[in-house]
Order: C-alpha cells, then sequence, then structure tokens
C-alpha cells in the first residue's frame, strides 16, 4: 500500500497529509465557491430534486396507493377522463394513460440523479486514467491517445446515441457507458492530461520513481490523487451531459427505460397532446422544466468550480 | 525656473479598493519636472512606482479613485478632464514605455500598424504620410523600415523593445514615461538602448520619467532622482546629491544594497523586514519598522521634510552632514 | 502557414479513416451483423439482396470487408434504404444533405454573428443588469431542454400568432401545380445564397482593407443593390412564392436553432474578452488614445475571437446534436431527421450512412475553423 513508500521520517502517512491538505483546501473553496452565487443556486436546485426522489418511495409506502400511483403501471380510478387537470389528490394532474405526472416526476428524478453519477463516474475514471498514462508516459502512447481525443470531441454524442439505439438496445448503463467513454476519452481526458503534466513534472514523483515505484503504482497512487479535484469539476459538466442526453433519447423514443422525464414527453407527444400546451400544460411542462432545472444545476455548479479552481476566471 | 515645469504633480493620492480595505498606492506625492530633465523613480517592487504612471495617464483600474491632488501640464490639471478629453493627453502629450514592453505590442497586427494607429488618433495626416513618419521613427531607433510590415513576433526581444520606443515618440509628446524599459532584455541590449534613449531625449529635449527599482539603471540616466517608499516620495534631489550624499536611512540602504553605484563596500546590512502592506501601512514614518535609526517620534508622526539646497527627504534623523 | 494547413488536413483524414473504422466496428461487433440484417430483410427482393451481398462482400473474410466498405464509404455507396426501398442511401443523402448544410449553416453564423456582438458588449459594460441578465439568459439558452424549447417556439410562432408555418420543409397545397421540383428551387435558393453573403463579403472586405472613404454608405448601398438584384431576378424566375414558401418553412427552426447556439457563443466571447482586457497590449492601445470603441474592436474583441473559434471547435458535435433535435421537432427533412428514423424503424444502411455523412461534416467544419484560424493569427507560420 502507499503507506510503506511513505519516507520513515514522515509522521503521519502520505493519505493522512492529502487529507488534512484536502480539508483545508476544501474549506477554502467553500468561502470561495459560496461566493460565487451561481454555484449555490445550482446546489439549491439540487438538494431540491434530491428531496424529490428521496421523498418518493416514502410517499409510495405511506399515503399513495400502488393501484393508483405507480410512476408505470398504475392508473387514476379516481379521475373520469384522462389527462387529468391538477387536483388536491394529484397535484400535477395525470398523463394520457391515467397515470399521476407528480409521481412520475419524482420517480424520475432519483434514476436521473443514479444515471448522472454513473455516467460521471465512467468519465472520471477513464479521463484520469488517460490523462495520467498520456501525461507519464508521453511520445507515442500519448500522441494515441491524444488523436483518439480528438475523435471523442468531434463525434457528436447523441447521433452516436441514436446510431446505437438501432444497432443494440440502448439503457441506462450503455447510456451512461457510451457518454463516460466520450468524454472520458475526449474533452475530460485532454483537460486532465494538461493538468497531470504539471504534476509529472513535481519532485516527488521523481522520488518515486527513484524508490523503484513502477508505473502503475506512480499513476495512481501519485498522479491520480492530484487530478481528483479537477475531475470532479468535469464531473458536473458529465452530468448534464448525461441528463441532457437521455432526456433526448427517451423523447425520441429510442431508449429503453420504464420511466424518466423525457419518456414523459414522449408519450405526451405520441398521445397527440404536445402542441396543446395552454390546456395542458401539466403534460409538457413539470418534464421540460425538471430536465431544463436539474441540467443547469449541474453546469451552474459546474461553472463555480470552474471560477474556484482557475483564478483567471474570477473576478476582481 | 521663469519656464513652467512641464509636469507638476502635486500632493497625489491614489487608491485600490480591495475587498480588504483601501491599498494606499501613491499617497501624496509631489514633484516637478522641467523640459528636458529626466526623473528617475526607484523603489522596491511594490512601492507604486507603477501605479504612478498609471495615475499620470489617468490609466487606471475600475477600483482605483485618485482621491486628491493635481496633475498640471503645461499648467493645466488633467484630474478633473472628462475621459473625452483625456484622450487627446494620451500619447500625445504623455506617452509611455511600458513595464511589459514584450506584450504591450498586439499580436495580430503588423507593428507599424500600431504605430500608425496611435498617429491617426491624434494628427490629421494622410495614410502616407504616417508611413513615412514611422519610417523616420525606426530610423531614430535604428530599426530597419523593412521590418514596418512585420509582426510582433518576428521581432526579436531588443528590436520590440526598439519599435516600442519608436511607438512612445510617434506623437512627439512632451514627456514619456518609461515604467522598467529594459528590465526584461539582456544587460549589453539593455545599455545600448538606455544610452539610446538618453541621446533621444536631449536631441528632442523632452521631458522623461525613468521607473526602475535598479539603481545603477536610474543612476545612468537621470537628472533628478526621488526615492519611493510604501506609496511615498521619501527623498528627492539632483542625482549626484541623492547619490553622493543620501539624506534618507531607506534611500541609504538601498545604496548599500548596490555598492556599484556609491563605489563603497556595504557599509550597512542589506534590508532586512518585509516591505509594508499598504493595506495598512504603518503609523508616523512608514519605514520605522526596519528603521536603524528610528526613534519614539518616528512611530507616531509623520516625518517632517528636511531641505539642503534643491535636494529634500521625509525623515525625522536626517543622515549626512 | 501552408504547411500548418496541409499537416491539418492529414491530420483530419487520419481521423477520418479512425472514425470509419470506428463505425465499421461498431456495427460489425454486434451479434447479428449488417450481414444477417440485409440477409433476413423480407423487403428485400432475393436479387437484390444476392447485389447486396456482393456490394458488402458479406460472404468474404472480415478484413476483405473492412476495405470493400472504406472503399464504398468513399464512393458514397451505402446501399439501399429499408424504409424508403428502392431508393438508395446516396440518394436520399443527396436529397437531404443541402437542407441540413443551409439550417445548419445559416443558424451558426447567425448566432455565432450575434453571440460575439453581444458579448463583446456586455463584457465591455461590466456590471449591471445588462450583464447579470444576458448572462442568466445565455445560461438558459445553453441548458434548456432543447426539445422543449423548440416546442415551445413552435406553439407560440406558428400554434398561437400563426405566423409562421408549424414545421416541415414546405406546403404541399402552394406546391400541387409547382413546375419544378422543390429541390430544384432549394438548389437555386443556396446558390442565391453564396452568391449574396460572397458579393458582400468582397464589399466588405474591399472598403475596410483599403480604408475607402465613406466605407458604411458604399456598403449599405452594395447590400441593397445585390439584393434588389436577387429579388428581380427571382421574381422574373416565376417560381419566387414556392423559394417563399421554402423560406417560411426555414424561418422558425434556423431562429430556434440560432437562438439555442447563441447563448454558448455569448459567455464564449464574454469570459474570452474578459480575459484579453488584461492583456498589455490593451493598456497600451487605451494609453496611445485611441477611442474607446476602437480599443475594444480592434484590440479586445479581435483578439477575443481567437479563443472563440477554437472554442467553435469544441462545440461543433454540440451544435450538431442541437441541429438534429431541431430537424426532428420541425420535421425538418434533412440529416437529423433522417438518422433519427432510420433508427426509429431500424434502417440499418440509412441510419450508417447518414452518421457517418454527419461524421465527416464535423470533419469538414473542423478544417475550416482550422483555416479561419490560420488567417485570424498571424503567428501561426508552421
Ligand atoms: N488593480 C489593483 N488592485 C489592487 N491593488 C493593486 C492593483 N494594482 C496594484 N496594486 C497594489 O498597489 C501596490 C503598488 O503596485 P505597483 O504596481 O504600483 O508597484 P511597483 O512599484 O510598480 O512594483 P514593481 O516594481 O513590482 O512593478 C502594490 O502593493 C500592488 O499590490
Ligand atoms: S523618520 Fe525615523 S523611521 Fe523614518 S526614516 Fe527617518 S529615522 Fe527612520
Ligand atoms: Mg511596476
Amino acid at each position: 500500500m502507499a503507506v510503506s513508500d511513505s519516507p520513515p521520517t514522515a509522521p503521519r502517512s502520505l493519505w493522512a497529509v492529502r487529507a488534512a491538505l484536502a480539508a483545508r483546501s476544501f474549506k477554502q473553496s467553500w468561502s470561495m465557491f459560496r461566493g460565487t452565487r451561481i454555484g449555490i443556486i445550482g446546489l439549491a436546485i439540487i438538494l431540491f430534486y434530491l428531496l424529490l426522489a428521496a421523498a418518493h418511495p416514502i410517499l409510495m409506502n405511506t399515503v399513495w396507493d400502488e393501484k393508483i400511483y405507480d410512476p408505470v403501471v398504475g392508473y387514476a380510478f379516481d379521475e373520469t377522463r384522462q389527462p387529468a387537470p391538477p387536483s388536491w389528490s394529484h397535484p400535477l394532474g395525470t398523463d394520457p394513460l391515467g397515470r399521476d405526472v407528480l409521481s412520475q416526476l419524482m420517480y424520475s428524478a432519483r434514476s436521473e440523479f443514479m444515471l448522472g453519477l454513473l455516467a460521471a463516474l465512467i468519465t472520471v475514471s477513464i479521463g484520469t486514467t488517460v490523462g495520467a498514462v498520456a501525461a507519464y508516459f508521453g511520445g507515442v502512447v500519448d500522441t494515441v491517445l491524444m488523436r483518439l481525443a480528438d475523435i471523442m470531441i468531434m463525434l457528436p454524442g447523441i447521433s452516436v446515441l441514436i446510431v446505437l439505439s438501432a444497432l443494440i438496445g440502448v439503457e441506462h448503463f450503455e447510456l451512461a457507458l457510451i457518454i463516460g467513454i466520450l468524454s472520458g476519452f475526449g474533452g475530460t481526458g485532454v483537460v486532465l492530461k494538461s493538468q497531470a503534466l504539471s504534476v509529472v513534472v513535481k519532485p516527488y514523483i521523481e522520488a518515486a520513481r527513484a524508490a523503484g515505484g513502477g508505473p502503475v503504482h506512480i499513476i495512481f497512487v501519485h498522479i491520480v490523487p492530484n487530478l481528483l479535484p479537477l475531475s470532479f469539476l468535469y464531473m458536473m459538466f458529465t452530468v448534464t451531459g448525461a441528463i441532457f442526453s437521455e432526456a433526448v433519447l427517451s423523447f425520441l423514443g429510442l431508449l429503453n427505460v420504464r420511466m424518466s422525464w423525457g419518456l414523459m414527453i414522449h408519450t405526451t407527444e405520441s398521445a397527440g397532446y404536445l402542441l396543446q400546451v395552454g390546456e395542458y400544460w401539466w403534460l409538457i411542462f413539470p418534464a421540460s422544466l425538471s430536465i431544463t432545472l436539474l441540467c443547469s444545476s449541474f453546469y451552474l455548479v459546474g461553472r463555480s468550480l470552474d471560477e474556484v479552481v482557475n483564478p483567471r476566471l474570477r473576478r476582481s | 525656473m521663469s519656464e513652467r515645469p512641464v509636469l507638476a504633480v502635486e500632493d497625489l493620492t491614489m487608491h485600490y479598493s480591495i475587498k480588504a480595505g483601501a491599498v494606499r498606492a501613491v499617497d501624496g506625492v509631489t514633484f516637478s519636472i522641467e523640459r528636458g530633465q529626466a526623473l528617475g523613480l526607484v523603489g522596491e517592487s511594490g512601492s507604486g512606482k507603477s501605479s504612478i504612471a498609471m495615475t499620470l495617464l489617468r490609466l487606471l483600474p475600475d477600483n482605483a479613485q485618485i482621491l486628491r491632488g493635481k496633475i498640471l501640464l503645461d499648467g493645466v490639471d488633467i484630474v478633473p478632464l472628462s475621459e473625452e478629453r483625456m484622450r487627446e493627453y494620451r500619447w500625445n502629450r504623455i506617452s509611455m514605455i511600458f513595464q511589459a514592453a514584450m506584450n504591450s505590442l498586439n499580436p495580430v497586427y503588423k507593428v507599424g500598424e500600431q504605430i500608425i494607429e496611435a498617429l491617426e488618433a491624434h494628427l490629421e495626416s494622410a495614410r502616407e504620410e504616417s508611413i513615412e513618419r514611422v519610417r523616420r521613427l525606426y530610423d531614430v531607433v535604428n530599426l530597419d523600415p523593412g521590418l514596418i510590415v512585420r509582426y510582433p513576433h518576428e521581432y526579436s526581444g531588443g528590436m520590440r523593445q526598439r519599435a516600442i520606443i519608436a511607438m512612445a515618440l510617434a506623437c512627439e509628446p512632451d514627456l514619456i514615461i518609461a515604467d522598467e524599459p529594459t528590465t526584461a532584455l539582456d544587460v549589453i541590449v539593455q545599455d545600448h538602448i538606455l544610452r539610446e534613449m538618453r541621446s533621444i531625449q536631449a536631441e528632442l529635449d523632452m521631458s522623461m520619467i525613468y521607473i526602475s527599482h535598479d539603481m545603477a539603471v536610474i543612476a545612468e540616466v537621470s537628472d533628478v532622482v526621488g526615492v519611493m517608499y510604501a506609496g511615498k516620495i521619501v527623498e528627492l534631489g539632483g542625482t549626484a546629491d541623492v547619490f553622493h550624499s543620501p539624506i534618507h536611512p531607506y534611500t541609504r540602504s538601498l545604496m548599500s544594497a548596490f555598492p556599484s553605484v556609491t563605489g563603497k563596500k556595504r557599509e550597512l546590512g542589506t534590508l532586512t523586514g518585509e516591505p509594508p502592506n499598504l493595506l495598512d501601512p504603518p503609523e508616523g514614518c512608514r519605514f520605522h519598522p526596519r528603521c536603524p535609526y528610528a526613534t519614539d517620534v518616528c512611530s507616531n508622526q509623520e516625518p517632517p521634510k528636511v531641505r539642503r539646497g534643491n535636494h529634500w527627504a521625509a525623515c525625522w534623523n536626517p543622515q549626512g552632514e | 502557414m501552408a504547411r500548418y494547413l496541409i499537416k491539418r488536413t492529414l491530420q483530419i483524414l487520419l481521423t477520418l479513416f479512425i472514425f470509419l473504422s470506428i463505425v465499421f466496428f461498431l456495427v460489425n461487433a454486434q451479434p447479428g451483423d449488417i450481414s444477417h440484417v440485409y440477409s433476413l430483410n423480407p423487403d428485400l427482393p432475393p436479387e437484390t439482396r444476392a447485389k447486396l451481398q456482393d456490394l458488402f462482400g458479406v460472404n468474404e473474410p472480415l478484413w476483405k470487408q473492412y476495405l470493400v466498405y472504406v472503399k464504398n464509404t468513399l464512393t458514397g455507396n451505402f446501399g439501399v434504404s429499408f424504409s424508403l426501398y428502392p431508393r438508395t442511401v446516396a440518394d436520399v443523402i443527396g436529397e437531404r444533405l443541402p437542407r441540413t448544410l443551409v439550417l445548419f449553416l445559416t443558424a451558426t453564423v447567425l448566432s455565432f454573428y450575434l453571440g460575439f456582438a453581444l458579448g463583446k458588449i456586455v463584457a465591455w459594460r461590466r456590471g449591471g443588469w445588462v450583464e447579470y441578465g444576458s448572462t442568466i439568459g445565455s445560461v438558459t439558452l445553453y441548458t434548456v431542454f432543447t426539445p422543449w424549447f423548440a416546442l415551445m417556439m413552435i406553439w407560440l410562432f406558428a400554434f398561437r400568432a400563426g405566423w409562421l408555418p408549424i414545421g416541415k420543409f414546405l406546403d404541399p397545397v402552394e406546391w400541387r401545380e409547382a413546375p419544378t421540383s422543390a429541390n430544384a428551387v432549394f438548389n437555386q435558393m443556396i446558390i442565391t445564397m453564396i452568391v449574396l453573403s460572397v458579393a458582400i463579403f468582397a464589399v466588405f472586405l474591399f472598403t475596410t482593407r483599403k480604408r475607402v472613404a465613406g466605407a458604411r454608405l458604399i456598403q449599405a448601398g452594395s447590400i441593397v443593390l445585390t439584393a434588389a438584384v436577387v429579388a428581380g431576378v427571382w421574381i422574373a424566375s416565376g417560381v419566387a412564392h414556392l423559394a417563399w414558401d421554402i423560406v417560411e418553412h426555414m424561418i422558425l427552426p434556423v431562429g430556434t436553432l440560432t437562438l439555442i447556439s447563441f447563448g454558448g457563443a455569448m459567455l464564449l466571447t464574454r469570459n474570452s474578452m474578459l480575459e484579453t482586457m488584461r492583456e498589455d497590449y490593451v493598456t497600451a492601445a487605451r494609453a496611445k488614445g485611441l477611442p474607446e470603441k476602437q480599443v475594444r474592436d480592434r484590440h479586445v474583441a479581435r483578439n477575443a475571437l481567437l479563443p472563440v473559434v477554437t472554442s467553435f471547435v469544441f462545440s461543433l458535435a454540440f451544435a450538431v446534436d442541437g441541429g438534429i433535435i431541431i430537424e426532428s421537432v420541425f420535421s425538418w427533412p434533412g440529416m437529423g431527421q433522417t438518422l433519427i428514423s432510420a433508427a426509429t424503424t431500424e434502417d440499418l444502411p440509412l441510419a450508417v450512412g447518414a452518421f457517418v455523412f454527419v461524421g465527416i461534416f464535423v470533419l469538414v467544419a473542423h478544417l475550416a475553423a482550422d483555416v479561419l484560424y490560420v488567417y485570424l493569427d498571424p503567428r501561426i507560420r508552421y
């Protein structure tokens, strides 16, 4: 483990020092983050949707009857006409198939978060590895990875997903995987590589090499941890991308999912209510607004993290 | 002193406001320059030299305010002038050679074009005349006129510096401010350029302000020297007077840090301690925490001006004599 | 400069090659590969199927299939569409590519022009409600759920106000007795557009380069004049009302796509301006006593343009995706809609063909941006 490699004179292990440093810089960063305002707005929106997502199973187990409120197979027997306008029992009305819109909205929030998290984790795992490997080895490895990155940056992600949906069935996992690959081998990888370049010249890398550390050890123990703060920033943008792509794909009816915000609009469209925005607003606005809000919230958080990490962007 | 000075600065005070408070970068500065005279401003990094230069051209960032004082150009105070009127003074009356001369050329335009642009902003001359004028300016600064149509990245460091000087001369201003004009160049080029500037200045009978933290440079080019410490001029006088018989303890310690100027061996230890924080400068004499001659009065009362002929310093315990 | 462009072109060709290989790999990596899809598709008559199998070298080893695939792609041979049988993929694409190009290019040029112009002003007048409002507006446009935004545009301008048609490329009623096909008219419109923009560009270039006196007047005059000539020619041709029908159908999708890309372009310009404003040559330009507007446009904006062009390349993929979504919502029969409907009907050859073209399009745009960059930045010499 890493601990055994730290010099014997070091009173604390490498990880403990790192953790202490991280805690200190976290405090500083947090106060800077708070100063950006847009980040706080973003965070508030994220929290709101987290609460919605968490509340859904609770409601289903307490006040909501499963037969009526199930987001996929429920049916609002208490309404005479579907889609029904908002009422006390259905605050956001029901959809053309008689399902409760609020329940669908809350149920979908959870899967949006899971999707975003999964895509972000895949992106960051690939991106940090690619960045660290390219920076550490340089030469041919670097060239190959960067050429590949060129392509990934140029590939329009949604088009790729559309084609893939014709070739294979795309579900959440495939979606997250593809977005992770496109971004991890593409933009995120490139940015993390330039960050890693400033890490590989640090004396402790040389020291680790002199101490007999192999490439794998050095890359994962010494370089990758230094890339994590920056990759955290890019996770935010990945989440935005993932939620957006999911919404578009399910809106087009190309995604195999049980329920999602995009699918809710797709249902509206196939039932022919799409242009009746005024009369049937609850079929379009809640889902669309949720997609927009959650996408922009992660984008805003990313933006303000960017200001924290990049002093150039800070206001004087 | 029959002639009116080209530039007279009176009690000039400028602050930058930042979140933590006011940075007192220029504090009650008074000096004047006669026609054909070269004033050197010397001081540690952060003492407010560039801030004075930028205040004279009124090129300050949004967070800066001129609180007090006058900047008299040929008798006209430019502090209250409108931005539009101020534009007529810039470059036409005062031009500047910037500290980061290397970066003060726009990389996407030909160098000649950037000089012509300055000419066109102030003079009503046809394009051909402007080009001819740039050609002559290149002659003056010893640059090949063929370079006029080249881009900045095609110039070497020394060539760029010369082009910048040519640009500063373009409108034949009364005063040129040179902020660390040669710091980024190697010693030989630096020497050449300084000598050239000196002779151009004499030839055109222009006034100059040289700004540098390098005593040797200042000693070489200026007639009058002002020593800056923490936003204030603490000693001002003829170059020979200031360098050979400094009054202010800070000037003395600067001298000893540059033995080549005085020729003497170091008599004082080099300056210890940090330069003061301009957000909250020390009471009384701002130099007192670092001053080897400090007495009680230094730490709570502004030191008076001690005059010896045309040479003065602000100190409770003047040195020399 | 030439060497740099050649190098970039070669790099892009290499990228294209890798891209094609990835597509081939994707198509062949899945269990029922394309040959099975072909041989199992009941829509195809047996002789066509045999011909197709020949074309794709289905019975050959994989590496030969790969070579055949590359050759077919380079010669534009993508086989026959299932859903639009018996039309070939190349034929379908040939019909729809121009529509996408026009939609996309018009919207992109407009959005970058407007985004740049506004971003410039916003960055210059820091603070205040203008900056705040436009930043919020841009972030909203940048992150808004595109289909919803497009839908709201349709609802607002076509459905409620009734000013513009609801979608599609043309109005069939207008075209029932048309002497020519829509494509012929459309192609003439494209030619008109090219002539128009080249003429205006030339006048602008000439007047600003040569510093002609009264440049503004000449520019305005030339715009009016060329517009008048073009209008005259169209009216004389007798199909002007058909062209107008297409234009009417274009306004909303172009406008929507413009707005969507506009937000990003504006934010980009703003940030780039703010960074450029700190450069020493900007202070120097001010010190020279140049008018504020000249400092802003000639020194700050001109240099701020460089990172904007660079980021444009990175946002291309995003913009293409935006275009595809817009096409689908507006039922604009271009490449994007083709791609989507091919995917929904599992028309594999058409989907792959359309996708390859989308990829090639992005690469060409990439190259164009490179050329533009070289033109804008004199520092690039090799
Ligand atoms: N825009 C600004 N906002 C706040 N403080 C500033 C600003 N510009 C300069 N300062 C501060 O004002 C003080 C004087 O700076 P100035 O650049 O005038 O020093 P200087 O003597 O030219 O130093 P150097 O030799 O390093 O160029 C410094 O403490 C600096 O930190
Ligand atoms: S006033 Fe006092 S502290 Fe200041 S320089 Fe003179 S002796 Fe030193
Ligand atoms: Mg300075």
